[in-house]
């Protein structure tokens, strides 16, 4: 993704998507610089995998734009799908394929350059190398979720997009994702994250929004927001019409 | 390496440690010939336009069966949603699926045509390697035909009940096509005097993995 001067990394403007006569996003705007953290949260039906699956070029808007540093992503998406990770309610694993030969044909279709050497190399980090020639069919659903973000970042993702990773995961394995997500962050990637979970949101993202009804109705820097009382504010943006 | 290879080797090895889709589509096309020998009775002998029917009528149905499974097993944990969002293009996918329903059908094949010379061969005066221009261009057009349409059925609930309904009305000038050029074959005639019943064949095949190359990414990308 080459750079656009002085653009926020990623643009969302007025977007809005309908199915049949239900307005799911109902004119979603906001920005995002680069390694910025964005932890969306909001009720089942909110809009919130709706706008993921935009991001990820999987459903086409019904209205508005997604730009990358000031480029449409209509212009070129197999460059952005180049560069974007993706974490989504299914594990996208083959069950008859092992942890290896999943995260190495994925490493393939990436056009990484040495696809066995990047598929230990996370096995390592997700701690599933010595299950590394087991089929993922015979994977706990917690093993299958850690394999699931090591395959979203087999091509070293700028934005990652997350739609509630921690779903299965056991403390232990919640930890190995945080501190994956960490460093990330910490490398400048830019994360957008949409859970139910309060917590673990707020311990990690940099910016907080709510999507209630297909709006984003709050959105604000995780420093100018009190934790402790995050969940006040939380309800208080279900409740308001 | 490219994108398609990797996804045509993913297939193929999913393929060989399952064995479901080349070994059904196998055990089937031989027990359709079984049966319609059974048919045909001891000691009678058919004609080469009828016995290139029959082999024809054992490979398509046969063929089917691997079709609508290539394709389900993307949508299987939402790894079709994985394909979209890599830089491999749709029609690099479908692509590399049309390669391996194209090689599950010529493996498959080359078991169904020794059976079909042992059980209908006496008098036939064309062999076996006669064919093998109308079976490998059959076989492109079908696969090419077959993988769109099981990405359209793999999507639906019956989709082992929509492929076929929505298969053979597309093939069959395909399979028209392909019985008078076996049947040429099977009677002795040379390549050259065939040549205007193969390239038909070719066309149609052309026709069909372009259609197929265009329109898959309406097919399997949503709204």
């Amino acid at each position: 993704m080459a750079a656009g001067a002085g653009e926020p990394f990623l643009t969302v403007e007025g977007l809005r998507k309908t199915y049949g006569g239900t307005e799911a996003l109902r004119g979603v705007s906001f920005t995002l610089d680069e390694g910025e953290f964005l932890c969306l949260f909001g009720p089942n039906g909110a809009g919130k995998s709706t706008l993921l699956k935009i991001l990820a070029t999987l459903l086409r808007p019904t209205l508005g734009t997604v730009r990358i540093r000031g480029f449409d992503l209509e212009d070129d998406p197999e460059a952005f799908r180049a560069r974007l990770g993706l974490v989504s309610h299914q594990s996208f694993l083959y069950d008859d394929l092992t942890a290896r030969e999943n995260l190495e044909f994925y490493a393939g279709l990436y056009g990484v350059t040495d696809p066995a050497g990047r598929a230990e190399e996370l096995l390592r980090q997700v701690d599933l190398y010595d299950r590394r020639d087991s089929p993922v069919g015979a994977f706990s659903r917690g093993m299958q979720q850690r394999l699931t973000i090591a395959r979203a970042l087999v091509n070293d993702p700028d934005l990652l997009l997350l739609d509630e990773p921690y779903t299965g995961l056991d403390e232990h394995a919640a930890s190995l994702l945080r501190d994956r997500l960490g460093a990330l962050h910490d490398r400048r990637r830019t994360i957008v994250m949409v859970t139910h979970n309060l917590r673990r949101g707020i311990e990690s993202a940099t910016r907080l929004g709510i999507l209630s009804r297909g709006r984003l109705v709050f959105l604000s820097h995780r420093d100018e927001v009190d934790a402790e009382g995050f969940e006040d504010t939380y309800f208080r943006c279900m409740e308001a019409p | 390496m490219s994108r398609a290879w990797f996804l045509y080797r993913k297939d193929l090895r999913i393929e060989l440690r399952k064995k479901e889709s080349g070994a059904s589509m196998t055990f089937f096309g031989a027990l359709v010939l079984v049966i319609l020998n059974v048919a045909q009775g001891p000691g009678r002998r058919l004609t080469p336009e009828t016995a290139a029917g029959v082999l024809w009528v054992a490979v398509i149905f046969s063929a089917v069966l691997g079709l609508g499974r290539v394709f389900a097993r993307e949508r299987e944990n939402g790894c079709i949603s994985a394909l979209l969002v890599s830089p491999a293009s749709p029609g690099t996918v479908f692509a590399a699926k049309a390669c391996v329903n194209l090689t599950l059908m010529i493996l498959s094949q080359a078991v169904l045509v020794p059976v079909f010379f042992v059980l209908f061969g006496t008098g036939l005066t064309g062999g076996p390697l006669a064919l093998v221009p109308s079976l490998l261009l059959v076989d492109a057009g079908f696969s090419a035909a077959g993988t769109l349409l099981s990405a359209v059925s793999a999507g639906t609930r019956r989709n082992e009940v929509l492929l076929p309904i929505l298969l053979f009305p597309l093939i069959l000038p395909l399979v028209a096509l392909a019985v008078k050029a076996t049947g040429s074959a099977l009677a002795g005639r040379a390549l050259a005097e065939r040549l205007p019943l193969l390239e038909p064949l070719a066309a149609f095949g052309l026709i069909y993995a372009a259609a197929g190359y265009l329109l898959f990414p309406f097919v399997v990308r949503e709204g």
